[in-house]
């Protein structure tokens, strides 16, 4: 009788077979054990394959790798990128009631006033592209950038708003993109995962692991954290008084005895397990390394604003938002690790910096004051970063997209208090239409894409959808949106959902 | 026909490959419905909103149908049939299944279509909806018959020691100890293995090891999930568990506890701590969610984590649209759906409904406590009256007043006593006014008094307000007018003073004249209380003279007095003195609140466990189809119904998920016991008989041997649901007891072990790593159920937005409990587990898909438990024996149980010797890893205890130990 192979199980199959043999990034230990096993004429008999080697991409990619810089709360887009005059003629004065008319609000009761934008825009670069007075270094590399103003989202909480920008559904269970193109593309350098997580601003994303984890995706695709404080790896680090010398040895026992179960054995699984610790212990040192930006030259780390070694409050804080200071480098720093480690070879890198929430409720958390001090975190270690890559030639062949889960309203939040008060100037979360932006490998940059209503209420020209972005990411990297999929439950999931509204934004590819 | 002809030459090769295997019949379930499935049902399939040209090849009427002299179908003609035209077509706007699908089918299995066709085009259903029918023979008898016709046997059976580890691992989940696995293998018999098994299977930790299965089905966590991801208690659930699998619970009992406990007649409390299980469901507390959408996203996630785990299908697409592969319509879901969307639970912060579950312990303190504070009460107000009575407060000096009017303008009752108190009864509103008419007799008056006395409430209670959970009060406002014949004058009021005011609410605010402020006596709120006002002009009245006395009660929540009594004086204002604080009154006041704390500590601690709670008749809600799976846009009304795709269910009001319990383990029901029967037997082979244990649907992975599956099905089903018995039956078949090795011709023909071609062998669970690591070491603590616990992870993890909960490392015995008990945080799941493929709990979890990477590697050789695993192993074998060969044997031994192998232990006493030398070089090494592994060298030299240390940790990663084979 003849098997049948369905897309389910051919799926597990390769999936979950985890063998090395064919690994390009393999140490000396266990190319001898290949060797070894070729002589038995084992390895003929066992097809395997490392699920992290690098892979064809489906179509002509424009971009190898995506840093990912997403602020974690949502930024005020009226602040940074959308400049709306009309809502400085209409200040504090009552929203009209088409603002309001069937709208569910976070927060925002009754009738909310108008509130115009707190700080002032300008034209910049060759572009001539409007940008903040907050982001004044952004500004001057603004012609490498296409700004989306009209990037739409149909959640309006930051968890499941969080969850659909990251893994295509509102709920828990989906696969984050960084583990999709990992699972599409693989990984070029061995000794690293292919997919890291970078955090700052003191807190997890709202969402918490759920946004780097791989879902249905075997686990081998999800996100790793790296931390800067602590193992860079959770339980990288050997014990105190275990040297590289003492670890050597007892890996040289232990693969030992491994080989000796596997000759009685004759389980693949074994092979693979000891592959597996060569492989950790090449981590223990590569790592570290690639992690520790203070090889850094100094100029690097100032184009960043990076100060090697800094331990934030806010990483110990209770509360982070009252630690909030402009020249905290933990953004920087990690802006830094990001070209680190797609130099290295990484895929997908994944910044979070959280603190963008600006209700204006509490102390902490308005526009007026806290964000400029998140700008000032952040608006230089970002110019810096485009530069670098530019520099280094990287930027073409890497993504870069930045951008909050929703943006917020262009009226006041009102609960707390409807007069204004510094310190309290805050808006609401806003679905119906905000500011993304995509740098480097495939896009074309210094371009304003799409056009908000005279309030930046509606998109009036352009709207583009989480999909669209979705999609439009992996388009670039190579990955066809509509065919990339992996059958789970009876359905071919995909990052795109299971409807074909998503579309690749074909006029913002260079 | 022309283009037939063309067909048929460019078939000719592909027919003529195949012709070989025609001596076997093709069977259509096994054969050709996987094929048409996964290729046609799309577009040809259940979901009427994706058919194209109105053909339907799930539906055999509609696949033989003859519409315009074609049919897709035509037994016996295949060159008649479209299908086969259409698949073989070299034109591609012809071709099915269409370029742009993806799709494609092979010529081999289009040569399986063509003949089953021209061999009539036998119609069965697909496999796993036909009833399970018991095949004759054993689970040897019908394995051995399998293998045969691939040239195999079984292979003999394993090591007695070796089965001694299997089994102790499959079924408890812990390594036995090598002396058990010796007398094991000394007396080893038919008869002893037996006990073997049956003294496991006994154990208190069966259900410890089991209930870790089934509460990865069942999504079981220690938060709620989302954004704030809160705690919640849901432990006594998971000890619910434990316990019904100890006490081998049959399967249909433990399927309607837990759907519908709350519906058993006579529910106890343990039927209700059951439901829980589907209350295991996430909850959204982030500020402005819609707790409806929540809730009906909680609501769905029941009805497919039922539907999957029980029948092993998938339920979620056809919340959109109708299943394209299985018989699940859109109207389908929402009338099952209805069926489950009747519950009081409604994404509530609080999680109502919940349970109250105190341990015997609590019940019995908490008891204790609260006569205690009901007797302190008693003796306080004695106490009080005493101080007054006997004290300097001149009570003499005070004449009650006579009320000859008394109204509340809310409804309530006014009585006075003989004492001239007043007592308040009958109807109670959140706030009031009482108006009180008295007449005073001609003489002075300097102040007016105003008791606050307590009363019982009918729980025997004191309280000096009206409401039983808040018995304070607020007088907001006391106002004293002189009715005369034709006029009323308010009569000023000042130095408001009084023994006690809540603090906010000073005494004073009661004649300030705002009637947003007022005095109150929280958290004194069961005593007696008095206040004193002075008439801002003496009152001289020479006759008799009407007042009214006004008090206002403004603040809300019945915060109303519950009994009072006025009084004037006629003495200097200054000569008044207030009740003192006598001694005893201070020293029963101290007591009261020492134990009302202790009784609020004990009733934060108490489990409070989300449970299942059927609405009133009168609040059911109406279900409607959800249009394209979104709540907000709903459509028409469905009636409650079962899944009409497996069996007759028509509509039914009185369906309920009592009905649901009893239809999925109904005997006629083949998805229940097959499904099951495969996910026990998965366990203990490493791969399912049916691989796709999630999906029994038309995409699932056909059985590989169909007929072993039934046998064990029917076992199951017919022994009474006893999950212990079905567990036995399969680890006594020589099948069970095989040797893992794979020789190569045996990886050549059975690489994955699908057809049980020998001993499982494969990696093990997360927490049995863990467990079996603390169990070698003589760390783990046998303790069983209660609260989870935090055993060490690494510092910082836990960063959860707005969620103030800490992870603070266990101490003692909470260290080193067994797995199932760690605290498991859905958004920040214990990450040494997670790493080993335990699930986060977020969602249902049929299997964990078992991985092999490097970050394992981590975790044994450098997480604190497993460092501290390797101090505690090491002093075990250096406690055991002088000799370095008899100290690496007995560490091996633990770890691995089997006797060992001629020059075993080489490689282990030459590490250990060459790493002594090398701290006793560096000695400030070897004491930093005896620090960081918590060890206790005892007398030994550092340098060769911590040499210990290394060669136990390396013995904790030896893949053989963290392998079941």
């Amino acid at each position: 009788m003849t098997e049948l192979i369905t897309p389910a199980l051919h799926q597990i199959r390769s999936g979950t077979r985890r063998h090395f043999f064919q690994s390009s990034g393999l140490g000396l230990g266990a190319m001898a054990l290949q060797s070894m096993l070729a002589k038995d004429g084992f390895a003929a008999s066992n097809p395997t394959a490392n699920p992290l080697i690098p892979k064809q991409p489906m179509i002509a990619p424009r971009a190898k790798r995506v840093i990912y810089l997403h602020m974690a709360g949502s930024p005020s887009q009226l602040e940074l990128f959308d400049d709306k005059p009309e809502l400085k003629k209409l200040h504090m004065q009552d929203a009209p009631a088409s603002f309001l008319e069937g709208k569910r609000f976070a927060f925002i009761r009754g009738v909310p006033k108008i509130l115009a934008g707190q700080f002032e825009f300008a034209r910049h670069g060759q572009s001539g592209q409007v940008v903040s007075e907050l982001l004044p270094n952004l500004a001057k590399v603004i012609d490498q950038v296409c700004v989306i103003r009209t990037v739409t989202t149909d959640q309006f909480n930051h968890a499941p708003s969080q969850l659909f920008t990251h893994t295509g559904s509102p709920r828990l269970g989906g696969a984050s993109i960084g583990s999709w193109v990992t699972y599409g593309l693989g990984s070029v350098n061995q000794d690293l995962p292919g997919f890291v997580v970078l955090l700052s601003g003191g807190k997890t994303p709202d969402a918490g692991k759920s946004l780097w984890g791989s879902g249905f995706l075997p686990s081998v695709y999800q996100g790793v954290q790296c931390r800067t404080t602590g193992d860079p790896v959770l339980y990288l680090g050997d014990p105190p008084g275990m040297d590289r010398d003492l670890r050597r040895r007892m890996l040289d026992t232990l693969a030992e005895m491994n080989q000796a179960e596997f000759q009685r054995s004759g389980d693949a699984e074994t092979i693979t397990r000891i592959a597996q610790y060569e492989l950790a212990c090449r981590m223990q040192v590569s790592v570290p390394e690639v992690m520790d930006i203070s090889q850094e030259p100094q100029h690097v780390l100032d184009l960043y604003g990076a100060k090697p070694g800094f331990v934030s409050q806010a990483e110990s804080a209770d509360d982070p938002r009252q630690l909030y200071k402009g020249d905290d480098p933990t953004f920087a720093n990690n802006c830094l690790l990001a070209r680190r480690l797609i130099e290295n070879g990484v895929r997908y890198v994944q910044l979070y910096d959280w603190g963008w929430d600006h209700h204006g409720s509490s102390l902490g958390e308005s526009i007026d004051e806290t964000l400029p001090i998140k700008c000032q975190q952040t608006d230089r270690a970002i110019a810096g970063l485009i530069t670098d890559l530019k520099q280094r030639g990287l930027l073409d062949e890497t993504l870069i997209v930045w951008g909050g889960e929703f943006g917020r309203t262009p009226m006041m939040q009102n609960n707390v208090r409807s007069e204004l008060k510094k310190g309290y100037i805050g808006r609401d979360h806003h679905p119906f239409a905000f500011t993304m932006w995509m740098a480097g490998g495939g896009i074309k940059g210094g371009l304003a894409y799409g056009q908000t209503d005279e309030f930046g209420y509606y998109p009036v020209e352009n709207k583009v959808s989480i999909r669209d972005l979705q999609a439009t990411i992996l388009h670039v990297l190579g990955l066809d949106p509509y065919q990339f999929h992996y059958t789970y439950q009876g359905l071919d999931q995909r990052l795109v959902g299971p409807t074909e509204e998503g579309r690749v934004l074909k006029d913002i590819l260079a | 026909m022309k283009f037939f002809n063309r067909l048929f030459l460019l078939l000719m090769p592909a027919f003529t490959q195949t012709a070989a295997n025609a001596a076997e019949p093709v069977h259509f379930a096994r054969d050709v419905l996987p094929v048409l499935s996964a290729n046609c049902f799309a577009c040809h399939g259940p979901d009427e909103h994706e058919r194209q040209g109105e053909l339907r090849l799930d539906v055999q009427a509609d696949a033989k149908k003859f519409r315009k002299d074609q049919a897709a179908i035509v037994p016996g003609q295949p060159d008649q049939s479209l299908i086969i035209a259409r698949m073989t077509s070299t034109d591609p706007d012809l071709v099915m299944p269409p370029p742009k699908s993806r799709k494609k089918v092979t010529p081999e299995q289009i040569d399986a279509i063509r003949r089953w066709i021209a061999e009539g085009a036998k119609w069965e259903r697909h496999w796993s909806f036909e009833p399970v029918v018991k095949p004759a023979g054993s689970i040897d008898a019908i394995v051995v018959n399998a293998l045969k016709k691939r040239g195999l046997a079984l292979r003999p059976a394993a090591s007695p020691q070796s089965l001694a580890r299997r089994l102790s691992l499959d079924l408890i989940g812990l390594p036995p100890t090598p002396e058990m696995a010796d007398k094991f293998a000394e007396s080893f018999s038919p008869e002893t293995y037996k006990q073997y098994v049956d003294q496991l299977l006994k154990s208190p930790q069966f259900g410890e090891h089991w209930a870790r299965m089934w509460l990865d089905l069942a999504r079981y966590a220690d938060t709620k999930g989302y954004e704030k991801d809160l705690g919640r208690s849901m432990w006594p659930y998971r000890d619910w568990v434990v316990e019904a699998l100890n006490a081998d619970m049959p399967l249909d009992q433990f399927t309607a506890e837990q759907l519908a406990g709350d519906l058993l007649p006579n529910a106890t409390q343990q039927q209700i701590i059951a439901t829980a299980f589907h209350r295991n469901t996430m909850a959204n507390d982030e500020g402005g969610t819609d707790d409806e959408e929540f809730r009906v996203a909680a609501v769905k996630d029941r009805v497919d984590t039922t539907i999957q785990v029980w029948m092993g299908l998938t339920m979620g697409c056809a919340k959109c649209h109708s299943h394209k592969y299985d018989p699940i319509s859109n109207d389908d879901y929402y009338r099952f759906y209805a069926i489950f969307n009747q519950t009081e639970d409604a994404d509530r912060y609080d999680d109502a409904p919940r349970l109250e579950v105190l341990t015997t312990q609590q019940k019995s303190q908490r008891e204790e406590l609260q006569g205690r504070v009901a007797e302190l009460e008693i003796d306080l107000a004695v106490a009080e009256r005493k101080a007054e009575t006997f004290g300097k407060t001149k009570w003499f000096l005070w004449t009650p007043i006579q009320v000859t009017e008394a109204k509340s303008t809310n409804g309530a009752t006014l009585t006075p006593d003989p004492d001239q108190a007043i007592l308040v009864s009958g109807k109670s509103e959140v706030d009031d006014v009482y108006s009180l008419t008295i007449l005073l007799n001609a003489g002075t008056y300097t102040a007016l008094r105003l008791e606050a006395i307590p009363a019982k409430f009918a729980d025997g209670r004191l309280g000096v307000g009206r409401n039983p959970a808040d018995p304070n009060f607020v007088v907001s406002e006391i106002v004293v007018e002189q009715v005369d014949a034709d006029s009323v004058r308010a009569l000023k009021l000042k130095n408001a003073r009084s023994d006690f005011s809540q603090d906010g609410w000073p005494v004073a605010a009661a004649i300030d004249g705002d009637t947003k402020t007022g005095w109150a006596v929280s958290p004194r709120s069961r005593e007696r209380h008095v206040a004193f006002f002075d008439f801002a002009e003496p009152l001289k009245l020479d006759a008799e003279t009407k007042l009214r006395i006004t008090l206002t009660q403004a603040y809300g929540n019945r915060l109303t007095l519950a009994n009072f009594r006025l009084s004037t004086s006629a003495a200097d204002p200054t000569s008044l003195i207030l009740p003192p604080d006598s001694p005893e009154c201070r020293a029963l006041r101290d007591e009261l609140a020492a134990t009302k704390k202790s009784l609020s500590d004990i009733n934060v601690e108490i489990a409070m466990v989300p449970v299942m709670r059927e609405l009133p008749t009168d609040k059911k809600r109406v279900t409607k189809i959800h249009k394209r799976g979104n709540f907000l846009d709903q459509g028409d009304p469905v009636q409650v119904a079962l899944l009409t795709g497996f069996g007759p269910a028509k509509p039914d009001e009185s369906l309920s998920r009592l009905s649901v319990a009893k239809w999925l383990v109904n005997q006629e029901n083949p998805l229940t016991p097959r499904v099951w029967a495969n996910r026990i037997w998965a366990r203990l082979f490493g791969i399912g008989i049916v691989e796709t244990e999630e999906d029994f649907g038309a995409l699932g992975a056909a059985p590989s041997n169909p007929e072993l599956l039934d046998l064990l099905a029917a076992e199951y089903r017919d022994g009474g649901w006893s999950l212990k018995r079905l567990l036995k039956t399969i680890v006594l078949s020589d099948t069970y007891r095989q040797s893992s090795e794979i020789s190569a011709s045996l990886q050549e023909l059975d690489p994955r072990n699908a057809i049980s071609s020998r001993g499982g062998r494969f990696r093990l669970g997360a927490e049995v790593v863990r467990d079996q690591a603390l169990a070698v070491a003589g760390l783990l603590s046998s303790k069983v159920g209660g609260p989870s616990v935090m055993p060490p992870q690494p510092a910082g993890l836990w960063r959860s937005t707005y969620n103030g909960k800490t992870w603070v490392d266990a101490e003692g015995e909470d260290r080193f409990r067994r797995s199932l008990y760690t605290y498991l945080k859905r958004t920040t799941p214990y990450p040494s587990l997670t790493m080993f493929d335990a699930g986060s709990g977020e969602v249902c979890q049929i299997r964990r898909i078992r991985t092999n990477t490097p970050l394992q590697a981590l975790v044994t050789l450098n997480d604190p438990v497993y460092l501290e695993a390797a101090a505690a192993l090491a002093k075990r074998m250096v406690n055991q024996s002088d000799d370095a060969d008899a100290r690496v044997t007995y560490g091996l031994r633990l770890a691995l149980i089997r006797p060992l192998y001629q020059g075993e232990t080489e490689p282990l006493v030459r590490l250990q010797r060459e790493v002594k030398s090398k701290f006793a070089e560096s000695p400030e090494q070897a004491a930093a890893i005896i620090k960081s592994c918590r060890g206790n060298p005892g007398e030994m030299n550092s340098a060769e205890f911590a040499s210990w240390i290394v060669t136990a940790n390396a013995i904790l990663n030896l893949d053989e130990f963290l392998t079941r084979k």
